[in-house]
Protein backbone atom coordinates (compact mmCIF):
# COMPACT_ATOMS: atom_id res chain seq x y z
CA UNK A 1 0.00 0.00 0.00
CA UNK A 2 2.86 2.35 -0.54
CA UNK A 3 1.91 5.46 -2.33
CA UNK A 4 3.86 8.23 -3.79
CA UNK A 5 2.53 11.52 -2.62
CA UNK A 6 3.00 14.92 -3.90
CA UNK A 7 2.17 18.31 -2.54
CA UNK A 8 1.49 19.72 -5.93
CA UNK A 9 -2.21 20.37 -6.33
CA UNK A 10 -2.26 21.14 -10.02
CA UNK A 11 -3.51 17.96 -11.66
CA UNK A 12 -1.97 18.88 -14.98
CA UNK A 13 1.45 19.09 -13.39
CA UNK A 14 0.88 15.70 -11.86
CA UNK A 15 -0.02 14.25 -15.20
CA UNK A 16 3.03 15.82 -16.79
CA UNK A 17 5.24 14.34 -14.13
CA UNK A 18 3.63 10.98 -14.53
CA UNK A 19 4.09 11.13 -18.27
CA UNK A 20 7.74 11.70 -17.68
CA UNK A 21 7.92 8.58 -15.55
CA UNK A 22 6.03 6.39 -17.93
CA UNK A 23 8.42 4.59 -20.18
CA UNK A 24 6.05 3.39 -22.85
CA UNK A 25 4.59 6.83 -23.05
CA UNK A 26 7.98 8.34 -23.35
CA UNK A 27 8.69 5.93 -26.12
CA UNK A 28 5.50 6.62 -27.90
CA UNK A 29 6.15 10.34 -27.61
CA UNK A 30 9.35 9.81 -29.50
CA UNK A 31 7.55 7.65 -32.00
CA UNK A 32 9.03 4.33 -31.02
CA UNK A 33 7.10 1.18 -30.34
CA UNK A 34 7.07 -0.44 -26.95
CA UNK A 35 10.38 -2.27 -26.56
CA UNK A 36 8.87 -5.38 -25.04
CA UNK A 37 6.37 -5.55 -27.85
CA UNK A 38 8.34 -7.98 -29.91
CA UNK A 39 7.85 -10.71 -27.36
CA UNK A 40 4.08 -10.30 -26.96
CA UNK A 41 1.61 -12.19 -29.05
CA UNK A 42 0.55 -10.21 -32.05
CA UNK A 43 -2.94 -9.54 -30.84
CA UNK A 44 -1.78 -8.28 -27.47
CA UNK A 45 0.67 -6.05 -29.15
CA UNK A 46 -1.99 -4.72 -31.42
CA UNK A 47 -4.28 -4.01 -28.51
CA UNK A 48 -1.53 -2.31 -26.64
CA UNK A 49 -0.61 -0.19 -29.57
CA UNK A 50 -4.23 0.86 -30.00
CA UNK A 51 -4.32 1.83 -26.36
CA UNK A 52 -1.04 3.66 -26.57
CA UNK A 53 -2.27 5.34 -29.67
CA UNK A 54 -5.45 6.49 -28.00
CA UNK A 55 -3.51 7.71 -25.04
CA UNK A 56 -1.22 9.58 -27.31
CA UNK A 57 -4.15 11.26 -29.01
CA UNK A 58 -5.46 12.35 -25.60
CA UNK A 59 -2.09 13.69 -24.63
CA UNK A 60 -1.65 15.61 -27.84
CA UNK A 61 -5.07 17.08 -27.36
CA UNK A 62 -4.43 17.98 -23.72
CA UNK A 63 -1.11 19.62 -24.44
CA UNK A 64 -2.67 22.18 -26.78
CA UNK A 65 -2.55 25.78 -25.61
CA UNK A 66 -6.27 25.99 -26.11
CA UNK A 67 -7.77 22.55 -26.00
CA UNK A 68 -10.00 21.62 -28.87
CA UNK A 69 -13.04 20.64 -26.83
CA UNK A 70 -15.02 18.89 -29.58
CA UNK A 71 -11.97 16.75 -30.21
CA UNK A 72 -11.56 16.00 -26.52
CA UNK A 73 -15.23 15.07 -26.25
CA UNK A 74 -14.93 12.77 -29.20
CA UNK A 75 -11.98 11.02 -27.61
CA UNK A 76 -13.56 10.87 -24.18
CA UNK A 77 -16.73 9.24 -25.49
CA UNK A 78 -14.74 6.03 -26.00
CA UNK A 79 -13.39 6.10 -22.45
CA UNK A 80 -10.63 8.06 -20.78
CA UNK A 81 -7.35 6.45 -19.67
CA UNK A 82 -7.36 6.24 -15.85
CA UNK A 83 -4.38 8.49 -15.33
CA UNK A 84 -5.77 11.25 -17.55
CA UNK A 85 -9.28 11.26 -16.13
CA UNK A 86 -8.49 13.66 -13.27
CA UNK A 87 -7.82 16.39 -15.79
CA UNK A 88 -10.25 15.40 -18.52
CA UNK A 89 -13.32 15.35 -16.26
CA UNK A 90 -12.85 18.90 -14.94
CA UNK A 91 -12.25 20.08 -18.49
CA UNK A 92 -15.40 18.43 -19.80
CA UNK A 93 -17.41 19.80 -16.91
CA UNK A 94 -16.06 23.28 -17.41
CA UNK A 95 -14.51 23.30 -13.96
CA UNK A 96 -11.12 23.82 -15.57
CA UNK A 97 -10.67 26.23 -18.50
CA UNK A 98 -9.55 24.91 -21.87
CA UNK A 99 -6.86 27.56 -22.17
CA UNK A 100 -3.77 26.23 -20.52
CA UNK A 101 -2.51 29.60 -19.31
CA UNK A 102 -5.62 30.11 -17.21
CA UNK A 103 -5.76 26.74 -15.60
CA UNK A 104 -3.61 27.08 -12.51
CA UNK A 105 -4.99 30.45 -11.54
CA UNK A 106 -8.58 29.34 -12.08
CA UNK A 107 -8.16 26.23 -9.99
CA UNK A 108 -6.45 28.21 -7.27
CA UNK A 109 -9.23 30.77 -7.21
CA UNK A 110 -11.97 28.13 -7.13
CA UNK A 111 -10.35 26.19 -4.35
CA UNK A 112 -10.05 29.37 -2.32
CA UNK A 113 -13.66 30.13 -3.08
CA UNK A 114 -14.67 26.72 -1.80
CA UNK A 115 -12.58 27.13 1.33
CA UNK A 116 -14.33 30.39 2.12
CA UNK A 117 -17.73 28.82 1.36
CA UNK A 118 -16.96 26.14 3.91
CA UNK A 119 -15.79 28.71 6.39
CA UNK A 120 -18.92 30.82 6.05
CA UNK A 121 -21.27 27.86 6.02
CA UNK A 122 -19.82 26.31 9.14
CA UNK A 123 -19.05 29.54 10.99
CA UNK A 124 -19.50 29.21 14.73
CA UNK A 125 -22.21 31.82 14.96
CA UNK A 126 -24.19 30.26 12.16
CA UNK A 127 -26.95 27.76 12.86
CA UNK A 128 -26.89 24.62 10.77
CA UNK A 129 -30.06 23.69 8.96
CA UNK A 130 -30.93 20.83 11.27
CA UNK A 131 -33.09 18.91 8.86
CA UNK A 132 -30.48 18.88 6.11
CA UNK A 133 -27.57 18.27 8.43
CA UNK A 134 -29.37 15.46 10.20
CA UNK A 135 -30.04 13.61 6.94
CA UNK A 136 -26.45 14.05 5.76
CA UNK A 137 -25.16 12.80 9.09
CA UNK A 138 -27.25 9.65 8.75
CA UNK A 139 -26.24 9.00 5.15
CA UNK A 140 -22.51 9.74 5.14
CA UNK A 141 -21.50 6.73 7.25
CA UNK A 142 -23.56 4.49 4.97
CA UNK A 143 -22.08 5.81 1.76
CA UNK A 144 -20.09 3.02 0.08
CA UNK A 145 -20.18 1.03 3.31
CA UNK A 146 -17.33 -1.39 3.75
CA UNK A 147 -15.00 0.45 1.39
CA UNK A 148 -11.93 1.51 3.29
CA UNK A 149 -11.56 4.98 1.82
CA UNK A 150 -15.13 5.87 2.74
CA UNK A 151 -14.94 4.50 6.24
CA UNK A 152 -12.20 6.96 7.17
CA UNK A 153 -13.46 9.82 9.33
CA UNK A 154 -11.44 12.21 7.22
CA UNK A 155 -13.20 11.22 3.97
CA UNK A 156 -16.55 11.26 5.71
CA UNK A 157 -16.00 14.82 6.99
CA UNK A 158 -15.09 15.88 3.44
CA UNK A 159 -18.24 14.32 2.07
CA UNK A 160 -20.34 15.97 4.76
CA UNK A 161 -18.98 19.37 3.84
CA UNK A 162 -19.45 18.82 0.10
CA UNK A 163 -23.05 17.71 0.54
CA UNK A 164 -24.00 20.31 3.09
CA UNK A 165 -22.49 23.27 1.27
CA UNK A 166 -24.20 22.13 -1.93
CA UNK A 167 -27.54 21.63 -0.18
CA UNK A 168 -27.49 25.04 1.46
CA UNK A 169 -26.77 26.68 -1.84
CA UNK A 170 -29.57 24.78 -3.58
CA UNK A 171 -32.55 25.32 -1.32
CA UNK A 172 -35.09 24.15 -3.91
CA UNK A 173 -33.85 20.62 -3.52
CA UNK A 174 -31.63 20.61 -0.48
CA UNK A 175 -29.88 17.34 0.17
CA UNK A 176 -31.66 14.30 -1.25
CA UNK A 177 -30.61 10.74 -0.50
CA UNK A 178 -28.62 9.38 -3.41
CA UNK A 179 -26.70 12.60 -4.02
CA UNK A 180 -24.15 11.20 -1.59
CA UNK A 181 -23.55 8.33 -4.01
CA UNK A 182 -23.01 10.75 -6.89
CA UNK A 183 -20.22 12.59 -5.07
CA UNK A 184 -18.07 9.49 -4.64
CA UNK A 185 -16.81 8.95 -8.21
CA UNK A 186 -15.48 12.51 -8.32
CA UNK A 187 -13.68 12.17 -5.03
CA UNK A 188 -12.09 8.88 -6.05
CA UNK A 189 -11.06 10.09 -9.48
CA UNK A 190 -9.47 13.26 -8.13
CA UNK A 191 -7.80 11.36 -5.33
CA UNK A 192 -6.32 8.98 -7.89
CA UNK A 193 -4.27 11.84 -9.33
CA UNK A 194 -2.27 12.02 -6.13
CA UNK A 195 -1.80 8.39 -5.25
CA UNK A 196 -0.43 5.39 -7.05
CA UNK A 197 -2.34 2.76 -5.11
CA UNK A 198 -6.00 1.89 -5.46
CA UNK A 199 -8.01 4.94 -4.36
CA UNK A 200 -10.63 2.84 -2.58
CA UNK A 201 -8.05 1.34 -0.23
CA UNK A 202 -6.29 4.58 0.44
CA UNK A 203 -5.94 6.22 3.81
CA UNK A 204 -6.51 9.90 3.09
CA UNK A 205 -5.25 11.06 6.48
CA UNK A 206 -1.71 10.76 5.19
CA UNK A 207 -2.39 13.36 2.52
CA UNK A 208 -1.24 16.91 3.17
CA UNK A 209 -4.21 19.17 3.99
CA UNK A 210 -3.69 21.24 0.86
CA UNK A 211 -4.10 18.18 -1.33
CA UNK A 212 -7.14 16.99 0.54
CA UNK A 213 -8.70 20.43 0.26
CA UNK A 214 -8.03 20.50 -3.46
CA UNK A 215 -9.68 17.09 -3.96
CA UNK A 216 -12.65 18.17 -1.88
CA UNK A 217 -13.07 21.49 -3.68
CA UNK A 218 -12.77 19.96 -7.14
CA UNK A 219 -15.26 17.25 -6.17
CA UNK A 220 -17.66 19.88 -4.92
CA UNK A 221 -17.56 21.94 -8.11
CA UNK A 222 -17.80 18.97 -10.42
CA UNK A 223 -20.68 17.48 -8.44
CA UNK A 224 -22.41 20.86 -8.66
CA UNK A 225 -21.98 20.90 -12.43
CA UNK A 226 -23.39 17.42 -12.74
CA UNK A 227 -26.36 18.22 -10.51
CA UNK A 228 -27.09 21.43 -12.41
CA UNK A 229 -28.24 19.23 -15.27
CA UNK A 230 -30.58 17.11 -13.15
CA UNK A 231 -31.92 19.48 -10.50
CA UNK A 232 -35.47 18.52 -11.43
CA UNK A 233 -34.74 15.05 -10.13
CA UNK A 234 -34.41 16.35 -6.61
CA UNK A 235 -36.86 19.20 -6.14
CA UNK A 236 -40.24 18.67 -4.51
CA UNK A 237 -42.21 15.96 -6.25
CA UNK A 238 -39.11 14.94 -8.19
CA UNK A 239 -40.64 15.87 -11.58
CA UNK A 240 -37.44 15.15 -13.48
CA UNK A 241 -37.53 11.53 -12.42
CA UNK A 242 -41.22 11.17 -13.18
CA UNK A 243 -40.64 12.58 -16.63
CA UNK A 244 -37.68 10.32 -17.34
CA UNK A 245 -39.40 7.19 -16.08
CA UNK A 246 -42.46 7.97 -18.18
CA UNK A 247 -40.38 8.49 -21.30
CA UNK A 248 -38.40 5.36 -20.60
CA UNK A 249 -41.63 3.34 -20.38
CA UNK A 250 -42.78 4.81 -23.68
CA UNK A 251 -39.47 4.07 -25.32
CA UNK A 252 -39.36 0.47 -24.09
CA UNK A 253 -42.87 -0.03 -25.43
CA UNK A 254 -41.47 0.95 -28.83
CA UNK A 255 -38.21 -0.95 -28.83
CA UNK A 256 -39.33 -4.12 -27.02
CA UNK A 257 -43.12 -4.49 -27.21
CA UNK A 258 -43.17 -8.07 -25.85
CA UNK A 259 -41.27 -7.00 -22.74
CA UNK A 260 -43.45 -3.95 -22.23
CA UNK A 261 -46.54 -6.12 -22.63
CA UNK A 262 -45.23 -8.70 -20.19
CA UNK A 263 -44.39 -6.09 -17.56
CA UNK A 264 -47.86 -4.63 -17.97
CA UNK A 265 -49.49 -8.05 -17.71
CA UNK A 266 -47.64 -8.62 -14.43
CA UNK A 267 -48.68 -5.19 -13.15
CA UNK A 268 -45.08 -4.09 -12.92
CA UNK A 269 -44.80 -0.33 -13.08
CA UNK A 270 -41.60 1.25 -14.32
CA UNK A 271 -41.63 3.50 -11.30
CA UNK A 272 -41.16 0.46 -9.07
CA UNK A 273 -37.66 -0.18 -10.35
CA UNK A 274 -36.59 2.72 -12.57
CA UNK A 275 -37.05 5.37 -9.91
CA UNK A 276 -33.79 4.36 -8.32
CA UNK A 277 -32.10 4.07 -11.71
CA UNK A 278 -32.81 7.75 -12.30
CA UNK A 279 -32.28 8.94 -8.75
CA UNK A 280 -28.85 7.37 -8.40
CA UNK A 281 -27.88 7.25 -12.08
CA UNK A 282 -27.61 3.44 -11.94
CA UNK A 283 -24.97 3.66 -9.21
CA UNK A 284 -26.92 1.15 -7.12
CA UNK A 285 -27.00 -1.23 -10.07
CA UNK A 286 -23.40 -1.18 -11.26
CA UNK A 287 -19.98 -0.82 -9.63
CA UNK A 288 -18.24 2.48 -9.10
CA UNK A 289 -15.65 1.41 -11.62
CA UNK A 290 -18.39 0.85 -14.16
CA UNK A 291 -19.96 4.16 -13.21
CA UNK A 292 -16.74 6.03 -13.78
CA UNK A 293 -16.39 4.54 -17.25
CA UNK A 294 -20.02 5.42 -17.95
CA UNK A 295 -19.50 9.01 -16.87
CA UNK A 296 -16.62 9.39 -19.34
CA UNK A 297 -19.21 9.04 -22.06
CA UNK A 298 -21.90 11.06 -20.29
CA UNK A 299 -19.50 13.95 -19.76
CA UNK A 300 -18.44 13.73 -23.39
CA UNK A 301 -22.07 13.77 -24.46
CA UNK A 302 -22.60 17.08 -22.73
CA UNK A 303 -24.47 18.80 -19.95
CA UNK A 304 -27.84 17.13 -20.38
CA UNK A 305 -26.56 13.58 -20.76
CA UNK A 306 -27.33 12.80 -17.14
CA UNK A 307 -31.00 13.36 -17.84
CA UNK A 308 -31.34 12.71 -21.59
CA UNK A 309 -28.76 10.14 -22.63
CA UNK A 310 -29.21 8.38 -19.31
CA UNK A 311 -32.77 7.59 -20.25
CA UNK A 312 -31.55 5.65 -23.27
CA UNK A 313 -28.93 3.89 -21.21
CA UNK A 314 -31.60 2.83 -18.72
CA UNK A 315 -33.81 1.58 -21.54
CA UNK A 316 -30.97 -0.41 -23.08
CA UNK A 317 -30.12 -1.69 -19.62
CA UNK A 318 -33.64 -3.00 -19.05
CA UNK A 319 -33.97 -4.55 -22.49
CA UNK A 320 -30.72 -6.39 -21.86
CA UNK A 321 -32.59 -8.66 -19.43
CA UNK A 322 -35.67 -8.93 -21.60
CA UNK A 323 -35.57 -12.66 -22.19
CA UNK A 324 -35.13 -13.47 -18.50
CA UNK A 325 -37.74 -10.97 -17.38
CA UNK A 326 -40.34 -12.35 -19.77
CA UNK A 327 -40.16 -15.69 -17.94
CA UNK A 328 -40.82 -14.14 -14.55
CA UNK A 329 -43.88 -13.16 -12.56
CA UNK A 330 -44.36 -9.90 -10.67
CA UNK A 331 -42.36 -10.91 -7.65
CA UNK A 332 -39.58 -12.46 -9.70
CA UNK A 333 -39.26 -9.37 -11.85
CA UNK A 334 -39.13 -6.92 -8.97
CA UNK A 335 -36.66 -9.02 -6.99
CA UNK A 336 -34.47 -9.57 -10.04
CA UNK A 337 -34.37 -5.89 -10.94
CA UNK A 338 -33.59 -5.02 -7.33
CA UNK A 339 -30.35 -6.96 -7.39
CA UNK A 340 -29.14 -7.40 -10.93
CA UNK A 341 -26.25 -9.74 -11.71
CA UNK A 342 -23.82 -7.02 -12.80
CA UNK A 343 -21.10 -7.73 -10.21
CA UNK A 344 -18.70 -9.07 -12.81
CA UNK A 345 -19.35 -6.35 -15.35
CA UNK A 346 -16.26 -4.95 -16.99
CA UNK A 347 -15.64 -1.82 -19.00
CA UNK A 348 -16.53 -3.86 -22.03
CA UNK A 349 -20.06 -4.55 -20.76
CA UNK A 350 -20.51 -0.85 -20.06
CA UNK A 351 -19.25 0.05 -23.50
CA UNK A 352 -21.73 -2.37 -25.09
CA UNK A 353 -24.49 -0.76 -23.08
CA UNK A 354 -23.37 2.71 -24.07
CA UNK A 355 -23.29 1.86 -27.75
CA UNK A 356 -26.75 0.33 -27.56
CA UNK A 357 -27.94 3.50 -25.86
CA UNK A 358 -26.28 5.56 -28.54
CA UNK A 359 -28.12 3.70 -31.27
CA UNK A 360 -31.39 4.23 -29.40
CA UNK A 361 -30.78 7.90 -28.87
CA UNK A 362 -29.82 8.49 -32.51
CA UNK A 363 -32.96 6.73 -33.61
CA UNK A 364 -35.42 8.17 -31.15
CA UNK A 365 -34.13 11.35 -29.71
CA UNK A 366 -35.50 13.66 -32.33
CA UNK A 367 -38.58 11.61 -32.84
CA UNK A 368 -40.38 13.66 -30.23
CA UNK A 369 -43.78 12.84 -31.61
CA UNK A 370 -43.25 9.25 -30.56
CA UNK A 371 -43.23 10.43 -27.01
CA UNK A 372 -46.62 11.57 -26.02
CA UNK A 373 -46.78 14.72 -23.99
CA UNK A 374 -43.34 15.94 -24.86
CA UNK B 1 -36.56 -17.24 -6.11
CA UNK B 2 -40.27 -17.11 -6.64
CA UNK B 3 -42.24 -19.05 -4.06
CA UNK B 4 -44.97 -19.72 -6.54
CA UNK B 5 -48.56 -19.09 -5.76
CA UNK B 6 -49.16 -21.70 -3.09
CA UNK B 7 -50.58 -19.44 -0.46
CA UNK B 8 -54.01 -18.79 0.94
CA UNK B 9 -53.70 -15.08 1.52
CA UNK B 10 -51.53 -12.36 0.07
CA UNK B 11 -51.14 -9.32 2.28
CA UNK B 12 -49.41 -6.15 1.20
CA UNK B 13 -47.61 -4.47 4.07
CA UNK B 14 -45.58 -1.26 4.11
CA UNK B 15 -42.66 -0.36 6.32
CA UNK B 16 -42.56 3.32 7.14
CA UNK B 17 -40.81 5.64 9.56
CA UNK B 18 -37.95 8.10 9.74
CA UNK B 19 -34.66 7.66 7.98
CA UNK B 20 -32.15 5.43 9.74
CA UNK B 21 -34.52 3.70 12.19
CA UNK B 22 -33.74 0.29 10.72
CA UNK B 23 -36.65 -0.47 8.41
CA UNK B 24 -34.52 -2.23 5.81
CA UNK B 25 -32.82 -4.38 8.41
CA UNK B 26 -36.16 -5.36 9.96
CA UNK B 27 -37.19 -6.50 6.51
CA UNK B 28 -34.00 -8.42 5.79
CA UNK B 29 -34.09 -10.00 9.23
CA UNK B 30 -37.64 -11.16 8.67
CA UNK B 31 -37.34 -12.30 5.06
CA UNK B 32 -33.75 -13.58 4.91
CA UNK B 33 -32.67 -13.71 8.54
CA UNK B 34 -29.92 -11.26 7.70
CA UNK B 35 -28.70 -8.13 9.42
CA UNK B 36 -26.14 -5.79 7.99
CA UNK B 37 -24.66 -2.89 9.92
CA UNK B 38 -23.46 -1.47 6.64
CA UNK B 39 -26.67 -0.90 4.76
CA UNK B 40 -27.01 1.78 2.12
CA UNK B 41 -29.97 4.10 2.39
CA UNK B 42 -33.13 2.93 0.65
CA UNK B 43 -33.94 4.90 -2.47
CA UNK B 44 -37.64 5.00 -3.26
CA UNK B 45 -38.95 1.58 -2.29
CA UNK B 46 -37.64 -1.95 -2.01
CA UNK B 47 -39.55 -5.14 -1.97
CA UNK B 48 -39.39 -8.55 -0.33
CA UNK B 49 -41.76 -11.35 0.58
CA UNK B 50 -42.12 -14.18 3.01
CA UNK B 51 -44.84 -16.68 3.70
CA UNK B 52 -45.81 -17.65 7.21
CA UNK B 53 -48.40 -19.84 8.78
CA UNK B 54 -51.39 -18.22 10.46
CA UNK B 55 -54.10 -20.44 11.89
CA UNK B 56 -53.16 -23.21 9.52
CA UNK B 57 -53.31 -20.91 6.51
CA UNK B 58 -50.37 -19.85 4.43
CA UNK B 59 -50.16 -16.09 4.51
CA UNK B 60 -47.79 -14.49 2.09
CA UNK B 61 -46.57 -11.07 3.10
CA UNK B 62 -45.58 -8.76 0.29
CA UNK B 63 -43.59 -6.11 2.05
CA UNK B 64 -42.62 -2.74 0.64
CA UNK B 65 -39.80 -1.03 2.44
CA UNK B 66 -39.88 2.72 1.89
CA UNK B 67 -37.27 5.46 1.99
CA UNK B 68 -37.56 7.59 5.11
CA UNK B 69 -36.59 10.97 3.73
CA UNK B 70 -39.29 13.57 3.39
CA UNK B 71 -38.49 14.20 -0.28
CA UNK B 72 -39.54 10.67 -1.14
CA UNK B 73 -43.01 10.92 0.38
CA UNK B 74 -44.63 11.59 -2.99
CA UNK B 75 -43.29 8.36 -4.41
CA UNK B 76 -43.59 6.21 -1.31
CA UNK B 77 -47.17 7.30 -0.61
CA UNK B 78 -48.16 5.63 -3.88
CA UNK B 79 -47.31 2.32 -2.27
CA UNK B 80 -49.80 2.77 0.56
CA UNK B 81 -52.54 2.02 -1.94
CA UNK B 82 -53.78 -1.50 -1.41
CA UNK B 83 -51.69 -2.03 1.71
CA UNK B 84 -53.56 -3.84 4.47
CA UNK B 85 -50.86 -3.37 7.06
CA UNK B 86 -48.21 -0.87 8.06
CA UNK B 87 -45.29 -1.22 10.39
CA UNK B 88 -44.54 2.26 11.65
CA UNK B 89 -41.00 2.12 12.90
CA UNK B 90 -39.07 4.44 15.21
CA UNK B 91 -35.71 4.12 16.92
CA UNK B 92 -35.94 3.75 20.70
CA UNK B 93 -32.60 5.54 21.04
CA UNK B 94 -33.64 8.59 18.97
CA UNK B 95 -36.49 10.52 20.49
CA UNK B 96 -37.09 12.62 17.37
CA UNK B 97 -37.99 9.52 15.38
CA UNK B 98 -40.68 8.79 17.97
CA UNK B 99 -42.00 12.35 17.86
CA UNK B 100 -42.37 11.98 14.09
CA UNK B 101 -44.68 8.99 14.53
CA UNK B 102 -47.59 11.43 14.65
CA UNK B 103 -46.64 12.78 11.25
CA UNK B 104 -46.41 9.29 9.81
CA UNK B 105 -49.85 8.45 11.19
CA UNK B 106 -51.24 11.48 9.41
CA UNK B 107 -49.46 10.36 6.26
CA UNK B 108 -51.23 7.00 6.51
CA UNK B 109 -54.57 8.61 7.23
CA UNK B 110 -54.17 10.78 4.13
CA UNK B 111 -53.02 8.12 1.71
CA UNK B 112 -53.82 4.63 2.96
CA UNK B 113 -57.01 2.64 3.24
CA UNK B 114 -58.88 3.63 6.39
CA UNK B 115 -58.97 0.01 7.58
CA UNK B 116 -55.22 -0.45 7.41
CA UNK B 117 -53.80 -2.30 10.41
CA UNK B 118 -50.99 -0.32 11.97
CA UNK B 119 -48.34 -1.57 14.33
CA UNK B 120 -46.00 0.78 16.13
CA UNK B 121 -42.51 -0.71 16.25
CA UNK B 122 -39.77 0.58 18.53
CA UNK B 123 -36.64 -0.80 16.90
CA UNK B 124 -33.04 -1.08 18.17
CA UNK B 125 -34.13 -2.41 21.57
CA UNK B 126 -30.59 -3.77 21.92
CA UNK B 127 -29.37 -0.20 22.53
CA UNK B 128 -30.55 -0.33 26.14
CA UNK B 129 -28.01 2.15 27.45
CA UNK B 130 -29.11 4.71 24.84
CA UNK B 131 -32.84 4.38 25.31
CA UNK B 132 -34.59 7.70 24.77
CA UNK B 133 -38.19 6.51 24.48
CA UNK B 134 -39.68 4.72 27.51
CA UNK B 135 -41.55 1.56 26.61
CA UNK B 136 -44.56 2.55 28.69
CA UNK B 137 -44.90 5.88 26.96
CA UNK B 138 -44.91 4.34 23.49
CA UNK B 139 -47.25 1.61 24.63
CA UNK B 140 -49.71 4.17 25.97
CA UNK B 141 -49.47 6.22 22.79
CA UNK B 142 -50.16 3.13 20.71
CA UNK B 143 -53.17 2.19 22.80
CA UNK B 144 -54.59 5.72 22.53
CA UNK B 145 -54.28 5.60 18.77
CA UNK B 146 -55.54 2.08 18.27
CA UNK B 147 -52.20 0.67 17.18
CA UNK B 148 -50.58 -2.50 18.33
CA UNK B 149 -47.12 -2.10 19.76
CA UNK B 150 -43.89 -4.02 19.99
CA UNK B 151 -40.23 -3.36 20.58
CA UNK B 152 -37.77 -5.14 18.30
CA UNK B 153 -34.12 -5.47 17.54
CA UNK B 154 -33.25 -6.31 13.97
CA UNK B 155 -29.66 -6.65 15.18
CA UNK B 156 -30.18 -9.38 17.78
CA UNK B 157 -33.37 -10.59 16.07
CA UNK B 158 -35.53 -10.22 19.15
CA UNK B 159 -39.24 -9.85 18.45
CA UNK B 160 -38.83 -9.37 14.71
CA UNK B 161 -40.60 -12.62 13.99
CA UNK B 162 -43.24 -11.73 16.56
CA UNK B 163 -43.84 -8.30 15.08
CA UNK B 164 -44.62 -9.62 11.63
CA UNK B 165 -46.46 -12.63 12.99
CA UNK B 166 -48.68 -10.36 15.08
CA UNK B 167 -49.57 -7.88 12.39
CA UNK B 168 -50.20 -10.62 9.82
CA UNK B 169 -52.40 -12.45 12.31
CA UNK B 170 -54.32 -9.25 13.03
CA UNK B 171 -54.84 -8.68 9.34
CA UNK B 172 -55.82 -12.29 8.82
CA UNK B 173 -58.40 -12.02 11.59
CA UNK B 174 -59.99 -8.98 9.99
CA UNK B 175 -59.87 -10.29 6.46
CA UNK B 176 -61.20 -13.74 7.29
CA UNK B 177 -64.02 -12.36 9.40
CA UNK B 178 -64.91 -9.99 6.57
CA UNK B 179 -65.03 -12.75 4.01
CA UNK B 180 -67.15 -14.71 6.43
CA UNK B 181 -69.55 -11.78 6.63
CA UNK B 182 -69.67 -11.53 2.89
CA UNK B 183 -70.01 -15.17 2.06
CA UNK B 184 -72.35 -16.17 4.84
CA UNK B 185 -74.43 -13.14 5.50
CA UNK B 186 -77.53 -15.16 6.26
CA UNK B 187 -75.91 -17.29 8.85
CA UNK B 188 -73.77 -14.59 10.27
CA UNK B 189 -72.95 -15.35 13.79
CA UNK B 190 -74.03 -12.84 16.42
CA UNK B 191 -71.44 -10.44 17.61
CA UNK B 192 -69.52 -13.20 19.31
CA UNK B 193 -66.52 -14.27 17.35
CA UNK B 194 -66.81 -17.46 15.46
CA UNK B 195 -63.19 -17.25 14.56
CA UNK B 196 -61.01 -17.76 17.50
CA UNK B 197 -57.63 -16.37 16.99
CA UNK B 198 -55.29 -18.71 18.65
CA UNK B 199 -51.59 -18.20 18.56
CA UNK B 200 -50.28 -19.46 15.29
CA UNK B 201 -49.66 -23.15 14.81
CA UNK B 202 -46.22 -22.20 13.66
CA UNK B 203 -43.79 -24.00 15.90
CA UNK B 204 -41.39 -21.10 16.22
CA UNK B 205 -41.43 -19.33 19.52
CA UNK B 206 -44.47 -17.16 19.60
CA UNK B 207 -44.75 -13.54 20.49
CA UNK B 208 -42.43 -13.68 23.36
CA UNK B 209 -41.58 -10.37 24.85
CA UNK B 210 -43.14 -7.02 24.92
CA UNK B 211 -45.83 -7.41 22.36
CA UNK B 212 -49.21 -6.28 23.54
Amino acid sequence: MRSTLTHDTDPLQLIRRRLGKSKSLHDSLSGRASPDGSESPELLQRERSIRTNRRQKFINCLLQEDINMPELRKLAWQGIPDELRPIVWPLLLGHMPSISGLRSSTLKRKREEYASLVEVTFARDRQLDQQIWHQIEIDVPRTRPGVRLWMHACTQRSLERILYVWAIRHPASGYVQGINDLATPFFQVFLSAYVDSEAEDFDPTILPPSVLNAIEADSYFCLSRLLDGIQDNYIAGQPGIHRSVKRMAELVARIDPPLAAHLASQNVEFMQFAFRWMNCLLMREISVRNTIRMWDTYLAEGADAFSQFHLYVCSAFLVKWSEKLRQMDFQGIIMFLQSLPTQSWTDHDIEMLLSEAFVLSSTWHNAQSHFSGR
Amino acid sequence: MAEGSNYDYLFKVVLIGDSGVGKSNLLSRFTRNEFNLETKSTIGVEFATRSINVNGKVVKAQIWDTAGQERYRAITAAYYRGAVGALLVYDISKHATYVDVTRWLKELRDHADSNIVIMLVGNKSDLKHLRAVPTEEAKAFAAENGLSFIETSALDASNVEAAFQTILTDIYRIVSSKSLEQSADAIKAPTGDTITVTPSVDTTQQQGGKCC
